[in-house]
């Protein structure tokens, strides 16, 4: 028997010698992780069905539109609740997302590894971690100490600085995937670099960033903390810029606090709502923008 | 590391030197049956089918090797050269078989003079063997040497030829004259040796194209 | 009866595939889908030990999805389903009997972008594949590591630094380790997906070489774009088109005097 076929024989026997184990390895192994996504899954499906059984009693057409009655006799409902938060998110977004995306873009297409840039990641990573009613607190002292009441402005503020080291990161990281030889590409057709950075680089790193967004859209939906601090809350609809405005979180987290039954009903109701604006962002981007258009891609005005 | 078309070029080289051994043994064989006026051809019939065979086999070797492998450069000049190379070969095998084919179309011819054929064929023969070592040792400077020897075969076929047609003044100097078949067969072999010191020629051109990649024109 | 009605006849259907004797592989009424999708139509390909085997086409023709099936490489795709025998030997690597597993450490493969374990370093590429599967002896492993090495013409290049990690070579050296890494396990026949299209046209001449010298051991069946490569390299060259295997044949037959008028104007580039 020659060397080779020795081997071939020492192999092919430690191979069939562990078969036995190996089998039963790849079925525990296969069962644990299944066993883990159940685990990852329970608290969730369980936290949804909650909402979803103590929430759904409480919706009506004038739980969504009307502002709070009388809580022991459960009249009246969210509606300003509901308009805050989107207000709030509203204008978190308009000043978040472009600050964000055009950030993310400096350190990724501009800045690329200067020191500079390499401070700006560092305080980035510093201000994602940041306990968000510390945000409140500067939010506070630069926006309703300054007005002399709590606003609308100073929560929008306080949110966008939550969310904009979320779309940094993200914006930044997604454009670093796309490869640079589709940049170059765009160099090499003679056209400007903020044009290959906006409509080259970043469409192609659309979908990375829009999911982002969503993500810091979804966490600022249920921050507390910042907003009793900035807007406080209150049972009216929108007044002025200078009053203060309702939100979801804040309203469940009042309602919470009440002994009342119809305060409980109303809560689970809210949270429900808050849960069903998060989810619907989700829904928007995956079926709407992220959609796999079937034929031509969209066209691309320059 | 080999290269893949080392391979066939290790094949090819084998086959052309033993087209060389069988042509310069055909050749020098024709001489001998000549001098010695014997004419058993069936030998020399066959190494010239031999050479014939291996020609072919040269040429699909070579066209394969360029077709497979696209050889550059040195490799490539020397599969081209092959194809002539192995051509001059079988040249020569085919003129040594015409040779003896001569003596047997003549019936005996052992009364004749053979000093004009053995005086053109000693140099023939070294012009042969030359060419040979010339692509063995890839020799650049051999086609020189062999254009000057050939510049001797080519006058002394022209004056064997003159001499041929020229009535004869000196009595008895020129049996040849005297008798068709040592007339005829002598210039028959004559023009058999001048063709073939040409072909030694090209493969001396051959062998200074695989080296230098000049072509020489033909003189 | 024509051909079609042949293969749709009862006859045909119920006929069994039975290992061929003299052939080390042998790919017998190979039908293959992507979901719905046909990707192999009834393929029959017998390959001798020893040889070098070419499968040409033009993109999308099958050859891919035809050299993963001989491993059962295929099966690891997303709606790939495959019926059929392929023998290795006298085993058909489809029989419900077999395991895939067992049946991969006879077959070898090396895919189209050299892809040397990230994190590992040369040694520990090329052992990988005997220490996962439970081999403890260090002598052996060094012994064999060494000789994989030397086999995928990569040994000298690299051993006084096996302790570097795999992705620090050069893509043609990278494509040797994972060749070497193949070797380690004495593979009987080596599979090769396009082995060099990632690489430039010195390393591609190495790997061709390399090829050379593996056949004395082993039986090698590649997959090629570039046809002067499957002239260069194969002893057998098959030409495969919209999923079926047009003609079969020794390679310089293809490419000298092919049988079908579609390989002609396939390898003389009148295509389409």
């Amino acid at each position: 028997m020659s060397k080779r076929q020795e081997r071939m024989k020492i192999i092919q026997n430690a191979v069939e010698r562990t078969n036995a184990r190996r089998k039963l390895m790849n079925t525990v192994f296969t069962y644990v992780t299944i066993g883990c996504v159940a685990l990852a899954m329970i608290p969730l499906g369980s936290i949804l069905i909650e909402v979803f059984k103590n929430g759904a009693g409480a919706i009506n057409a004038e739980f969504l539109t009307q502002p709070q009655g009388s809580i022991i006799t459960g009249d009246g409902g969210i509606g300003p609740a509901i308009q805050g938060t989107l207000l709030v998110m509203g204008l978190a977004s308009l000043i978040g997302i472009p600050v964000g995306v055009l950030t993310g873009i400096y350190l990724s297409e501009y800045a690329r590894d200067s020191k500079f840039a390499r401070a700006v990641r560092f305080f980035n990573n510093v201000m994602t971690g940041l306990p968000s009613i510390v945000i409140g607190i500067v939010g506070f002292i630069l926006l309703v100490v300054t007005v002399g009441s709590f606003n609308i402005m100073a929560g929008a503020f306080a949110l966008s600085i939550i969310m904009i080291p979320i779309v940094v990161g993200v914006t930044e990281e997604t454009l670093k995937l796309v490869p640079n030889s589709v940049r170059e590409a765009g160099h090499s057709l003679g056209i400007p670099k903020w044009k290959v950075t906006i409509f080259i680089t970043l469409m192609a790193a659309k979908s990375g960033v829009l999911t982002g967004i969503v993500l810091a859209m979804s966490r600022i939906a249920g921050e507390t903390a910042p907003l009793i601090m900035t807007i406080l809350g209150t049972s009216l609809f929108f007044q002025c810029l200078d009053c203060p405005v309702d939100a979801l979180p804040l309203r469940i987290w009042r309602l919470a606090s009440l002994p009342y039954e119809h305060a409980e009903s109303f809560g689970w109701g809210a949270a429900l709502i808050l849960i069903l604006i998060v989810l619907s962002l989700s829904m928007v981007l995956r079926f709407f923008v992220l959609r796999r258009s079937g034929g031509r891609a969209p066209s691309l005005k320059l | 590391m080999t290269r893949l078309l080392d391979y066939g070029l290790g094949s090819l080289s084998n086959l052309i030197m033993k087209m060389a051994d069988l042509s310069v043994r055909s050749v020098d064989t024709a001489i001998e049956l000549y001098e010695k006026g014997d004419g058993d051809k069936s030998q020399l019939f066959e190494w010239s089918e031999q050479l014939r065979v291996l020609q072919d086999e040269i040429t699909e070797l070579a066209v394969e090797l360029i077709a497979r492998y696209q050889p550059v450069a040195t490799d490539l000049r020397f599969i081209r050269s092959c194809i002539e190379i192995s051509y001059g070969f079988s040249r020569f095998g085919r003129y040594a078989y015409d040779i003896v084919d001569v003596i047997g179309a003549m019936g005996s011819i052992a009364h004749c003079d053979k000093s004009a054929v053995m005086e053109m064929a000693k140099t023939t023969t070294e012009m042969i063997h030359q060419s040979v070592q010339a692509l063995r040792t890839r020799d650049k400077t051999a086609a020189e040497k062999l254009y000057q020897m050939d510049d001797t075969v080519d006058a002394l076929y022209r004056k064997h030829l003159r001499e041929a047609i020229t009535p004869s003044t000196k009595k008895g100097t020129n049996d040849m004259v005297k008798d068709p078949r040592c007339y005829v067969s002598t210039l028959l072999i004559l023009r058999y040796l001048e063709r073939m010191a040409d072909h030694a020629c090209y493969v001396g051109d051959a062998v200074n194209y695989i080296v230098t990649g000049s072509s020489s024109p033909r003189r | 009866m024509t051909s079609e009605e042949y293969l749709s006849s009862q006859d045909y259907q119920l006929a069994k595939t039975v290992a061929k004797p003299g052939y080390k592989v042998s790919v017998q009424r190979l039908n293959s889908w992507f979901f719905e999708k046909k990707a192999l139509k009834e393929i029959n390909l017998d390959v001798k030990e020893n040889t070098v085997t070419a499968l040409i086409g033009p993109s999308g023709c099958g050859k891919t999805t035809l050299i993963r099936s001989l491993n059962r490489m295929n099966e690891m795709t997303l709606g790939a389903r495959v019926e059929g025998s392929v023998f290795l030997d006298d085993v058909d690597i489809y029989d419900r009997t077999v395991d895939p597993v067992i049946i991969k450490r006879r077959i070898g493969m090396v895919f189209q972008k050299p892809n040397p374990f990230p994190t590992m370093s040369i040694y520990d590429n090329v052992a990988a594949g005997l220490r996962l599967n439970g081999i403890r002896d260090k002598r052996l492993i060094n012994e064999i590591v060494e000789e994989s090495l030397k086999g995928a013409a990569l040994w000298d290049e690299v051993k006084d630094e096996l302790g570097k990690p795999g992705i620090s070579l050069s893509g043609g050296q990278q494509q040797r380790l994972c060749i070497a890494r193949a070797l380690a396990m004495q593979p009987e026949v080596l599979l090769m997906d396009e082995p060099t299209s990632a690489l430039d046209p010195i390393a591609s001449a190495k790997i061709e070489e390399l090829m050379h010298d593996l056949k004395r051991d082993l039986t090698i069946i590649i997959v090629t774009h570039n046809m002067q490569q499957a002239a260069r390299v194969s002893d057998f060259t098959a030409f495969m088109y919209l999923g079926e295997l047009i003609e079969y044949g020794p390679t310089t037959r293809i490419f000298e005097n092919p049988d079908k008028e579609l390989t002609e104007r396939y390898i003389s580039g009148k295509f389409g």
